[in-house]
């Protein structure tokens, strides 16, 4: 479904040098499948869910992606997210003056045009809202506020699990999840994460720690190191990383 | 009076709407005039050249009148005052150039108001420019008021301005004891176009509370400019006030020029402002476009949600209606 043949990409500061992050990134996530990626913290895994979502600022100089075959690198972000792809932000952005029911209602119709569905109707969009909102324990007063201002940490990563279980994505990245949720929204989260596994999807899961791994099951495991991908295996190999940390892997080079 | 005796860029208080160079294709409305009086120039020239309403003023008795005036075709501005009796409400819709039509070169309005203790004016301005083809960045706007609020009184007054070849919309208060002042504004600036929107709050008294919030955008060749002053008086003890002026400019060679001053000879008061001007957030953009929104719109909708975070909850709905329908039709269009 998601294949990466040796991607070289690089960041392209405003101000400062760019610098090579990726460095022959090689990939394949088949359709069903929930791959997981490991690394340190630099190893390149936001950068790798920004070159994939088409974020400005990331070249890809060499290698290719596809996504279901099709070249993805040269499709805007817009196009990219009407075919199914999904970024779940390790830092969701604060859109003043935006609340969250709007913007998602806004996202959900913008996508169906594009793909030439008609628009959700006004008493669909609030059904399946309050559907997605019951599961992952979103309060609804939480869905008139703008998007993610004032939000805790684990609100802002509820909310994009919200916004996934709404726009119904083909593909999922998500980016440090885990980070900011307690033990009790893990689950939740997780739970939610689930709902949207099966035939015809895949996910890429990035978390620093084995314990969102516990909830979402990966099929594989990848360690990502200074851009490249140093070890693949099975779930084992999550726990194996837990036990032993990092270092084993890094002297790969 | 002569172009000579108007308002250049070496004028402090005008230093970035130079009036006499906006002025100067326009010379001969001035021939014939007279002395230039020393009550400032908008209120000069309105009282030469508006429509006055004339020495007896305007006077609101009952609670919740409006008053709509529009600006247009073949108006040559307004000149008077306004008084709200104690314990009167009033609402004052002023439009100018709103209709479509052609406008006069030159429009200049003055009025003094009084707003008695315990009386409420809500004004707004909706200034725009769809006279058609070019003359639409010909008018010079220049709008004045000098507001005097009592005792417990309120004075509110949003203003949405898009600008010509250069408007200029004044507005100075002297607040009495726990009176409350809000003065928000939005400005759209497109090429050719000038928006000054230049205020004044003295608190002169206790217990005074100003809000001012003024969100505005510009483009290529669009120049705006904000210009707020809050002055605490040695009485003006306990003043509560709060004034932020936040732009984006939306295209390289956009201009904005802000001058936030805060003057204060009182020692307990609560006071803060704020001042902005930069871009869009990229970052928030890629956020939006990451969900499927199409980068253009999500520009818009970012931008729109920016400039009605400024948009009074007193406003009435209609008018609302308009405001926002102005705002969209400017993000939306070429102008
Ligand atoms: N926009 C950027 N500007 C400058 N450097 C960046 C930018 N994005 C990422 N980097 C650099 O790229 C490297 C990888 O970052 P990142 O992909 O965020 O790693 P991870 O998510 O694995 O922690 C880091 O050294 C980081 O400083
Ligand atoms: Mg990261």
């Amino acid at each position: 479904m998601l294949e990466l043949n040796n991607l070289h990409a690089r960041v392209v500061p405003e101000d400062g040098p760019s610098r090579e992050i990726l460095k022959g990134l090689s990939l394949s996530v088949p359709a069903g499948e929930v791959h997981a990626i490991m690394g340190p913290n630099g190893s390149g895994k936001s950068t790798l869910s920004y070159v994939l979502t088409g974020k400005h600022g990331y070249d890809v100089t060499s290698g290719s992606a596809t996504f279901d075959g099709e070249d993805l690198l040269s499709l805007e972000p817009e196009v990219r997210a009407a075919k199914g792809l999904f970024l779940s932000f390790q830092y969701p952005l604060e859109i003043a003056g935006v609340p969250v029911m709007t913007f998602v209602r806004a996202a959900m119709n913008a996508q169906r045009k594009a793909r030439g569905e008609p628009e959700v109707s006004a008493p669909e969009f609030l059904k399946l809202s309050k559907l997605a909102a019951t599961r992952l324990r979103i309060d609804s007063d939480m869905l008139k506020r703008p998007l993610n201002v004032g939000f805790s940490g684990g609100e802002k990563k509820r909310l994009e699990i919200y916004q996934m279980l709404m726009l119904q994505p083909r593909f999922m990245i998500l980016d440090e999840t885990d980070s900011g949720l307690d033990i009790d929204a893990l689950k939740v989260v997780a739970e939610g994460v689930n709902a949207l596994r099966g035939a015809g999807h895949g996910m890429l899961v990035i978390t620093h720690y084995q314990r969102l791994l516990d909830y979402i099951k990966p099929d594989r495991v990848h360690i990502l190191s200074a851009g490249r991908i140093v070890k693949s295996g099975g779930p084992d190999l999550a726990l194996e990383l837990e036990k032993s940390g990092y270092d084993q892997f890094l002297k790969v080079d | 009076m002569d172009l000579a005796d108007l308002p250049s860029r070496r004028t402090e208080a005008w230093k970035w709407s130079d009036l006499r160079a906006a002025m100067s294709n326009q010379e001969s409305v001035l021939i014939g005039t007279g002395a230039m009086p020393a009550e400032g120039p908008i209120a000069a020239l309105a009282e030469m050249f508006g429509d006055g309403y004339g020495a007896s003023a305007l006077v609101v008795e009952a609670p919740g009148e409006t008053f709509e005036s529009g600006i247009t075709e073949g108006d040559a501005g307004q000149y008077g005052s306004v008084i709200v009796k104690a314990g009167a409400t009033a609402t004052m819709i002023e439009r100018i150039g709103v209709s479509g039509s052609r406008l006069r070169p030159f429009l200049p309005s003055y009025a003094r108001i009084e707003i008695e203790p315990g009386a409420a004016l809500h004004r707004i301005i909706v200034q725009a420019n769809s006279a058609p083809g070019d003359e639409r960045d010909a008018a010079i706007v220049l709008n004045e008021v000098v507001v005097k609020l009592g005792e417990g009184a309120s004075f509110r007054q949003f203003v949405v301005a898009e600008g010509s070849r250069l408007t200029r919309i004044e507005t100075s208060v002297t607040a009495d004891e726990g009176a409350v002042v809000e003065m928000n504004a939005v400005y759209l600036v497109a090429a050719n176009r000038h928006v000054d929107l230049t205020s004044r709050v003295a608190h002169a008294a206790p217990g005074v509370h100003t809000r001012q919030l003024v969100r505005g955008v510009a483009r290529k060749g669009g120049r705006g400019v904000f210009q707020g002053k809050f002055l605490v008086e040695r009485a003006g003890q306990k003043t509560d006030a709060e004034m932020a002026h936040n732009a984006l400019l939306l295209e390289e060679g956009a201009e904005v020029f802000a001058k936030p001053e805060l003057e204060i000879y009182a020692d307990d008061v609560a006071c803060a402002h704020g001042n902005t001007a930069g871009q869009i957030d990229e970052n928030a953009v890629f956020y939006l476009r990451q969900r499927g929104i199409p980068d253009t719109e999500a520009r818009a909708m970012i931008t729109r949600a920016f400039l009605l975070e400024s948009l009074p909850d007193w406003m009435d709905e209609v008018v609302r209606a308009e405001v926002e329908a102005r705002i969209d039709a400017w993000l939306g269009g070429a102008s």
